[in-house]
């Protein structure tokens, strides 16, 4: 992870775990086992040979290394301190450490919390002096998987007492200067931390561990709660840009998903071990879930392209946030629902994340190239390249736009590219070799008709434009493609310059060859995913799974991908 | 559901508990990882028990080895204990644990067995009115 790489090379940070508390200790990779318990002793502040250090269901042995256990960073030692004369000192030393358990854990929290007691400067909270994000990361670690950490720390008198005084939450909050550079680019978030009673329902929530738990699993629903307070909505919408992406990065980078996707999943997975409380313990529906069908409020896509516009904008197209089960899941609801994507091209911050794109066309050309779709493909990869910026213009034509919300226009050239798919599944060899003069005459006429408006030219680039990017996703290709850029950067079909069919012709035979191809490989839509997946499903047998039924969900789900299918299988398994 | 009628292959499970004993998880007082780091099989695992407090096995660290056949996660591992101990449930002479004794009948059929749950049933064990003021062997000896 990052914190690792920040490091000189040689110096690893190791979790020591007691059953009370847990602490990172940074260390040398080759250290030797003595050198390790003794940066362990000054740390926890018990005598060496008082230390037990097991690993692996190993004890570690001073005469050996870190290196011969297989200990590398982010690894966790357990510790066992051991009283040195058992009788006596064991009841010495646990009369001196039942006052401070809670301390204990308190101070061992992300947050700092416990230097916070009797320290006047409340910037030292940590925030000054370690980085926000890798803090903020750390946190949720440590409290998603220790809801009593939480808990223990809320009841800290000392942290109550902070808690309910909400000046002294606000200085904490403004003395970060991230938080600061926050508030200030954002009036709204800056009226909502300065509602003390917000804060303070918030703090009450947190000391509840059910209530938090039911908290993180139903967010969404807590999310919607926000809204309703004024000026919520809005400052929700710019914490999806100011937060939520910082934090797809760290999750990404982490091997997650979606974080929200990844708080969900723990707390269903925890209610289903540890429920406690009386709370509701169904699991929601939860609108960043991949395979959820088009079922999402507008204002939850809304907020996911935001994220997207301002991703492309900011992060550039190398940002893994288009991987992201978010983005595909948005991607499989727009095939399913047109509706959708008109909402979506209506959105003002889609005109803006386009005309972001086609001023930037070097960041566009970049996501392009991130797409799976082209990967495989370099050919029609620069061909959208040397496309890309024409398309992007085309894409800001009101005209254009307006077929693409025309749902009837839209259902048209659905139709149209279902068409396609049915004379390719009926006459697999027809396509390539007619050359498409037969093929290609019906998109354009059919949007033109329902769109009288526009013009000759630019009707015929959207019907392509909106062909060739339906095909993409419905098609037969991993729905990883980012939503909205792939719909950028697939068609760029004619040319209104150009204007004749011959360079449209041309695209399209490329286009319908490609799709040839595809489906020539055994990929149609229309065949059963048993032969589908045949080969997939082959792997998945031999690795073990031997449910053919849940593995043929599974590819379905992933869309062929045995990885993501292996993944999905024990993650079904794991709740 | 579709889900509840298959089982992990044995080697995707046991990879994943290998990974939960790097990581740590639980309390701490149990540990378990690979009993040689090059057993590809992933069948015998070394593990740690610490002697839950309040009773005659606290602060004592058990050593025991765990095996895992072909057939786990359906069928459980066997389990031995290098580190002598006397419990009703293992074996006065040889260290192994009579699995059949622990409280494993509370597991249902379906839910697939694990090194820590079969670590913690042991040290569940260890709790139990007939276990926990047993007199135990002086510490280090090992079977």
């Amino acid at each position: 992870m990052a914190e690792s790489s920040e490091d000189s090379g040689s110096k690893i940070n190791i979790a020591v775990k007691t059953p009370k508390e847990k602490k990172d200790i940074e260390i040398g990779a080759d250290a030797s086992v003595k050198e390790f318990r003794e940066a362990i002793s000054k740390a926890f502040g018990a005598p060496v040979e008082q230390l037990c250090l097991i690993f692996a269901g190993k004890i570690l042995k001073d005469e050996e290394n870190l290196k011969q256990h297989g200990i590398k960073d982010g690894l966790t030692v357990h510790l066992v301190i051991k009283s040195a004369n058992r009788s006596q000192e064991q009841a010495a030393e646990r009369a001196q450490a039942a006052p401070t358990p809670s301390q204990a854990n308190v101070s061992n929290t992300p947050f700092n919390l416990g230097s916070m007691g009797g320290l006047p400067g409340l910037g030292g909270l940590g925030m000054g002096s370690s980085n926000f994000m890798d803090m903020q990361q750390r946190m949720q670690r440590e409290l998603m998987s220790n809801p009593e950490l939480l808990q223990n720390m809320m009841n800290n008198p000392m942290v109550q007492s902070l808690m309910s005084n909400p000046e002294v939450m606000r200085q904490l909050i403004t003395s970060n200067p991230q938080m600061r550079e926050l508030m200030e680019r954002n009036p709204e978030i800056t009226h909502m931390l300065n509602n003390p009673e917000l804060m303070r329902q918030t703090m009450q929530l947190t000391r509840n561990p059910a209530m938090m738990q039911e908290l993180m699993r139903q967010q969404d629903r807590a999310m919607s709660n926000l809204e309703s307070i004024p000026g919520g909505f809005g400052a929700l919408q710019r914490m999806y840009q100011e937060i939520q992406e910082p934090m797809l990065n760290a999750a990404q980078s982490m091997g997650r998903g979606n974080p929200f996707a990844a708080l969900s999943g723990q707390s269903q997975e925890s209610s289903g071990t540890q429920q406690q409380g009386q709370e509701n313990t169904d699991p929601l529906p939860n609108p960043w879930v991949p395979q959820s069908p088009g079922s999402t409020s507008i204002g939850t896509t809304g907020s996911t392209t935001t994220t997207t516009g301002t991703t492309a904008g900011n992060a550039l197209g190398s940002n893994p946030v288009f991987n992201t089960p978010g983005m595909q899941s948005l991607m499989s609801q727009m095939t399913q629902n047109p509706q959708l994507m008109q909402n979506m091209l209506q959105a003002p911050y889609m005109q803006s994340m386009l005309q972001h794109l086609s001023a930037n066309p070097e960041l566009a050309s970049q996501i392009m190239s991130q797409s799976p779709i082209f990967a495989g493909n370099p050919q029609l990869q620069e061909y959208t390249r040397q496309q890309l910026p024409i398309f992007l213009q085309q894409m800001q034509n009101p005209e254009v736009q307006n077929v693409m919300t025309n749902p009837r226009a839209l259902q048209a050239i659905m139709q149209i590219q279902q068409g396609l798919q049915t004379l390719q599944a009926e006459s697999p060899s027809l396509l390539p070799g007619m050359g498409l003069a037969g093929a290609v005459p019906p998109p354009m006429t059919i949007p033109g008709s329902t769109n009288s408006g526009t013009t000759g030219s630019s009707t015929v680039t959207t019907s392509t434009t909106s062909t060739t990017a339906t095909t993409a996703t419905s098609g037969t290709m991993p729905t990883t493609s980012p939503g909205a850029p792939a719909n950028t950067a697939t068609p760029s079909g004619g040319l209104p310059g150009q204007g004749g069919a011959d360079p449209l012709g041309g695209f399209m035979a490329q286009m319908l060859g490609m799709m040839a191809q595809g489906q020539g490989g055994g990929a149609d839509l229309n065949t059963a995913p048993e032969q589908r997946y045949a080969s997939q499903l082959e792997q998945l047998a031999a690795m073990g799974f031997i449910n053919r039924e849940a593995n043929i969900q599974a590819l379905i789900a992933t869309y062929g991908d045995v990885n993501d299918a292996i993944d999905r299988l024990l993650q079904q398994r794991g709740n | 559901m579709a889900s509840n009628s298959y089982k992990v292959p044995r080697n995707f499970q046991l990879l994943r508990e290998l990974e939960e004993a790097e990581k740590g998880c639980g309390d701490g007082s149990i540990s378990w990882g690979l009993l040689h780091a090059d057993d590809m099989q992933l069948n015998c695992w070394s593990c740690l028990i610490i002697g839950p407090p309040g009773t005659n096995f606290e602060n004592r660290v058990y050593t025991l080895i765990l095996e895992c056949g072909v057939n786990y996660p359906i069928e459980p591992p066997s389990a031995k204990f290098v580190t002598k101990i006397r419990m009703k449930e293992v074996n006065d002479q040889t260290g192994v644990v009579d699995l059949r004794l622990l409280h494993m009948q509370s597991r249902s059929n379906s839910s697939p067995y694990s090194i820590n749950g079969v670590l913690q049933e042991i040290r569940n064990a260890m709790t139990s009115k007939e276990n926990r003021k047993l007199s135990q062997p002086p510490e280090g000896s090992s079977f």
